[in-house]
Formats: C-alpha cells, structure tokens, sequence
C-alpha cells in the first residue's frame, strides 16, 4: 500500500526519496478485513428490564434517609453528613412500590408476598415503626432506627397478603393492605390510630399494631394528617379520626375521635376518589372532578367558601378556572391541585411558586407550564401528578422528570443548595421518577432506570 | 471636438483587466471541516453586525445523523475504532427517554448560567416567558433536543444550542450511545438555521455570483436591523440585573468620554456625523 502512494505522488512531480512508511498514513481507513477482527462488547441483554430504585435527600440526623454511615460515620476520619442536598441512591433488597415520609422518619413497602413487606427509618420515639428490637436488650426499642429495618405486622396470612399503601403523619403511621384492611402504629393521643385512647400510655418501645375496624367496605386509600387519619373506602365514603380541634375530622365538631367515623357535611352521598392531607386541613376529589375542603383555614386554604379560620363540616370549593381536578396535596399552609389537562393551580400562604412577591392567594393561581419543560420543541408536556409537604411542592411530569418549589427547610428539596426555590426546578435524578413521597424536612423518590 | 479623457486606454476593462474593488469578508460562526450546512458571511460594513450576532446568543439548529455500534477516538465514522457494542435492545422509547433526560440537565444549565438572581421577582418574569439566557461565558447548553429518524442502527437529531462546536455536538452523539449502554459515533453534521439565517435562503455552489450575491444582502437587510436592535435589548435586559454594574459601566463611559472627547469632537467636525451623547 505504501508503495503504491509513492509511485502516485510520483507522477505528480514531487521529488520524494526512498521511504519507507513502517505505518500506516493517519487518516486513512483501515481495510475491511481488519475491521471485523475488533470484538463486539455486550453491555445490555435481549431481555433486560428497567429497575426500580430509591433515592433520599434531606436532613438525616433523624435517620429518616436510611443511611447509616450520614449519622454514624463508617471511618474515625469522615464527618458526619447533616442534609444531603442532592438525590443519594439507597440501596434497598425489593423493588419498593409504595413510600411515605412522615415527621422525621420513612416507611417503605413492597407489594410481594413475601414475610418481609414493611421496612421503616428514621425516628421512632413513639413506635410510629412498630417495635425496633435492639441488640443488647430485648425488652427495649430502639429511638431513631438508621437503616431501613423490618417492620412487623400481625398479619392472619402473611403469605398471602399485599401492601398497597404506606402513609405516616406527625408520630403515628397508617398501612394498607389488599385483604387484611388498615394497621396503625405509633401515637394514639388523639386517637389517631384508629383505638381507644388510654391515658397516660406510654408509646416509646410499644408493640402495639393496630388493625382498624369500623369500616362498612374496603378501604382503597389511607392519608394522614399532623394528628387525624382519613380513610376511603372503595364505595367512595370517607371516614375520619383523630384530633379535631381546627375541625380537620370533618365529624361536625372539634374533639377527638377514637375510632373511624363517616364524614358528612357535603361529602354525604358523594363518590370520592382521592383525600390527601398533611398537616391541619383535608381534602377530597370527587369522581366528578369537584374539590372538597373542611378543617384548618387559618391560611386562606378555605377562603373560596369561608371566612373562618376552621370549618369542622365538609364544604364543596368553587374553584374558578380550574376545571375538572383529577388530585388534590395538602401541604401545612398551602393548597396545590392538578386538574385533566395536567395544569397545577396553588393557593394558600407561603411560597407558592409565582415569584416572591406571591406569598399568599385565596384563590386558584395557576403555575406557568413553561417551568415543567414546556417549550417548541416539546408542546406537550404535562404535570402527571402532585405532592405536598409540609412546607414545599413536588410535581412529576408525563417525562418523569421530577420537579419541585417552596421552602427549602434543611434541604428538603433536593435542588443542592440551602435557598428556598421560588419557582419549579427540575431535581436531577437519574431515571424516570414513577413517585416521590415528601416530608418535613426529607423527601423520597421512586425512580425507574432507563435500560 | 472628441473627449479624449474618455478614449484612454485604461477605460477600457479589455485593457487593464477586470477591477477589483478591495472588500472586506468576515465569517460568523465556525463551521468544522467535517460539518455541512450554512455558514454565515458578512461583506464591508456587515462584518460590525456580525460581531453582534456573535454576542446575542442566538440559538442555533443542527441535524445530527449518528449510527450506533461502534466508538472512534474522533466520535466520527472515518475515526479509529476503539470498540464495537451490540445495539439490539436499544429502542426509540429509550432513546427519548435518554433524550428528555439531556435536554432536562441542558434546561437547568440555562438557567443557572444566566446570572440572574433566582430570588427575585424579575428572574420568575423572565423565567415565564423564556428568556433567560446565559450571559457571557458559558458552556455550550442544548435548548432543545429531539429524535427525527430512528432505523437502528442509525438514527438522525435535531438539537437547538447556544454557544456550541461541532465537536460538542458528536461528542453528545457519543454520550447518547454511552447512556443507552452502547457507543455511537457521528456520522454527519449539518447546520440548518444560525440565527434569523435559515438554510432555504442560503446560497448554494452555483449562486456564489454577485447578482445572487446582492440579492441575499438586500433580503436579509431587514433581519440585520433586527440583529442590531437586538443586541441594543440584550444589554438593556442585562442592566436590569446588577445596579452596581451599571453604575460602572456608566462611570467607565464618562471617563471615556472625558479623555477622548476632545478627538471625538475633532472626528465629528471632519466627518459630519450626527451622534447621540
């Protein structure tokens, strides 16, 4: 070959000495039968399949991120990691279906059979995780568990039995399973778990796990509030427990309920799909589309209908401009709700994702869709669904990306820095965020890779 | 009587040859050896509007072609192979999803890199009608990215960046194929649209003539107003931001001025322009 170049260059003219190219030319292409020599690498299977992961941010010293070594470093030489500002991956042995963040701890449940469906972080002053036994004394449970460990419940089929949901409020938690109904743990002061209040009970190192009876049909969704518990059940009713003292039960009057009580007011004969709540006020979407609202008002979440600062009755919202609402997230003093066309409408006090000067709106304010990705290139970009925490939001789009605003109490949004974020930001996590579960100061997002 | 100033020889063009009138030619962005497609020029007095269209961050098109299955030490086709990878499980709904996840770490960069500060309430007014823009230097960020044509191996992009080369661009080719668990090379580059200066009225081989030549001046007189304007609103929108930095802005321009204003008035005497203090 390199002979050949010579006696062409050659014919051109130039004066070239005898040389001898020991390489090849660069720039040349090698010749066929060279490049099929290289072999071909396989990195991915036929039938691989994208994988569920957990991924944690926010303040750890409660333990609610489930890693250890944030708390208690592994090294003499390594300091202990406060906030973790960005998603951090946990490592976890199950695919984890469902999550919860509640006051300073974490429950995280898979949907198998096996024996272990149930595994809890973070603080457990008042068994809010079910009985952590320690090492050193059986008789004794643990305060703060750091990792994420087995929580039991006393099921009568604990093959055969599936978690559907996990939800955990301010010290208590609620489970939903597909046949055994609801069990609660933690703290019952108020009557929040769904039992008879005893005085004086001491909740730290309890075995006590509660399954809750007083339903008319099964129970389809579970969501918790600071201190009262909301159930609905597949026939679309709503029952409440628990404090009643903003008129958060919705029961018609503001003490305490011990134990599940259907919610009327204008609730009375209508199909529900969905309750959230958080701290003091509650909602529930109708199947409809309709928004219905009763409990804490304090923060103008009400307004559209009272002037009050609690209503103890269920009333109907007039949103205006919102249309049909598919979700509804209650945070602790600020409102958000996602309707059918995937458009997010905020109200309430705080920062509410408008800008700073929108600090408080007693009606619907509909965030921009140009800050969930929206642009020429992809025009039909949509909000999938909605949480609240307490003190901020968190928005998944149909891409999976993952967005968040609010205040950023001790990094709880994952954005990498301290400062409170005024409007939507993209979180980056690596894969397809499916759901994201938000806390006080933590979060937890359940993401599908994407090979 | 004849004009004998008018029978000179040189008058005649036969005589002394075509006249060349000394013209300067400047170039906007780069284009690389290996990439196609339009590329701005500017004549004579087009050469200052140039200049702006570099600094206004216009954004700019690009039709990227790329072929899975291999990796070159080029991320070309006619590069070295480094090492060859099986591309059968790759899909398109991956490849969009790979996609969305790039232009969702492109969007953030280009928010980040604006300068602006997130905290007050003209970062969110900008925000909302997209024109946060990153000002001064900043790494090439894709502002839109999509999958025209996908037939494994090969498959065709349209990306849309501010402040790229073509080197960044089969670079991405290359980390596409890396987060699809494969290796990709680039086998084509091709740009489009550079600003307001779209493909269908570039010139091809045949019209580089001076009558197609002046007529593309004159049809794009009106965009190259519009780049000036521009720029003149980019640096207002810029001054909004910082106080501090107008203030000395302002206090270099009056020390300017004071130096040199007895020569401006001395050039304005001569020339007889009219400008504005």
């Amino acid at each position: 070959m390199a002979l050949v170049s010579i006696r062409s260059c050659g014919r051109c003219g130039f004066l070239l000495g005898l040389r001898a190219y020991a390489t090849r030319p660069v720039g040349t292409p090698r010749k066929r039968e060279q490049q099929d020599d290289t072999p071909v690498f396989q990195y991915v299977g036929q039938h691989r399949k994208p994988q569920g992961k957990v991924f944690v941010w926010g303040f750890s010293y409660t333990g609610a991120l489930g890693i250890p070594s944030f708390v208690v470093p592994d090294s003499g030489r390594k300091k202990p990691r406060k906030y973790q500002l960005t998603p951090y991956r946990l490592d976890t042995e199950q695919k984890i279906s469902s999550a919860a963040c509640g006051y300073g701890f974490t429950l995280l449940a898979c949907n198998s059979r096996d024996l272990t469906k149930l595994w809890g972080m973070g603080l457990n002053k008042d068994s809010q995780l079910g009985f952590q036994r320690t090492q050193h004394d059986r008789h004794k449970s643990y305060d703060y568990v750091l990792e994420p460990s087995p929580v039991s419940l006393p099921l009568v089929n604990p093959q055969e039995t599936r978690v559907l949901q996990v939800s955990c409020g301010r010290a208590h938690s609620l489970v939903l399973t597909d046949s055994e109904g609801v069990f609660s743990m933690g703290n019952n002061a108020y009557g929040q778990c769904g039992r008879k209040i005893v005085e004086d009970e001491v909740y730290s190192g309890s075995h006590v796990v509660h399954k809750i009876e007083g339903f008319n049909s099964g129970v389809t969704q579970v969501a918790c509030g600071q201190d009262h518990s909301l159930f609905l059940t597949d026939r679309g009713s709503v029952y409440a427990c628990g404090w009643g003292a903003d008129g958060q039960t919705g029961l018609g009057h503001h003490s305490k309920a011990s134990c599940p009580v259907p919610v009327g007011g204008d609730l009375a004969g209508v199909k529900v799909q969905q309750v959230a709540t958080y701290g003091d006020c509650s909602l529930a979407v109708s199947t409809e589309g309709q928004v219905f609202g009763w409990g804490n008002s304090e923060y103008l979440q009400l307004a559209s209908v009272t002037e009050a600062t609690q209503m103890s009755s269920p009333r109907l919202l007039p949103l205006r401009g919102v249309g049909r609402v598919r979700q509804a997230a209650c945070g602790g003093t600020q409102v958000a709700v996602l309707n059918e066309e995937g458009e997010v409408f905020v109200w309430g006090f705080g920062i509410l994702g408008k800008g700073p000067k929108l600090s408080e709106s007693a009606i619907p304010e509909r965030v921009p869709a140009t800050f969930f990705g929206r642009s020429e290139f992809n025009p039909t970009v949509k909000v999938s669904s909605i949480r609240c925490g307490l003190n901020h939001f968190a928005a998944i789009t149909d891409r999976g990306e993952l967005f968040v605003w609010g205040k950023n109490v001790r990094g709880c949004l994952g954005i990498g820095k301290h400062d409170d974020q005024y409007f939507p930001w993209r979180v980056t996590v690596p894969g397809h965020v499916t759901d994201v579960a938000c806390g006080v100061d933590h979060m937890v997002a359940l993401v599908k890779t994407i090979i | 009587m004849h004009n004998y100033k008018s029978m000179k020889l040189m008058n005649f063009s036969e005589v002394t040859g075509p006249q060349f009138h000394k013209v300067h030619v400047g170039v906007g962005h780069r284009l690389d050896a290996f990439s196609s497609g339009v590329l701005v020029l500017g004549i004579g007095k087009g050469n200052g509007v140039l200049e702006h269209l570099c600094k206004s961050h216009v954004t700019r098109d690009y039709m990227l072609e790329g072929e899975f299955g291999k990796a070159t030490d080029n991320f070309t086709h006619t590069g070295r192979v480094i090492e060859k990878t099986t591309y059968d499980h790759v899909t398109l709904d991956k490849l969009e999803r790979v996609l969305a996840m790039i232009q969702g770490a492109n969007q953030k960069a280009l928010i980040m890199y604006s300068q602006v500060d997130l905290h007050t309430q003209e970062a969110y007014e900008l925000a909302v009608r997209g024109l946060l823009y990153p000002h001064g230097k900043s790494p090439p960020i894709l502002t839109g990215l999509r999958c025209i044509h996908f037939n494994p191996p090969h498959f065709t992009l349209e990306v849309q960046c501010v402040n790229e080369t073509q080197k960044y661009l089969r670079k991405l080719i290359h980390e596409v194929g890396l987060e699809l668990r494969t290796s990709a090379v680039c086998s084509g580059v091709r740009r489009t649209r550079d600003g307001p200066f779209k493909v269908e009225n570039a010139l091809t081989r045949q019209h580089w003539t001076a009558g197609s030549i002046i007529q593309a001046i004159a049809h794009f007189s009106k965009a190259t107003r519009k780049i000036r304007k521009l720029e003149m609103y980019k640096q207002t929108a810029g001054q909004l931001n910082s106080n501090a930095q107008v203030q000395e802005q302002t206090r270099m321009c009056e020390n300017l001025v004071k130096t040199y204003s007895k020569r401006l008035t001395s050039v304005i005497a001569t020339k007889g322009y009219i400008t504005k203090y």
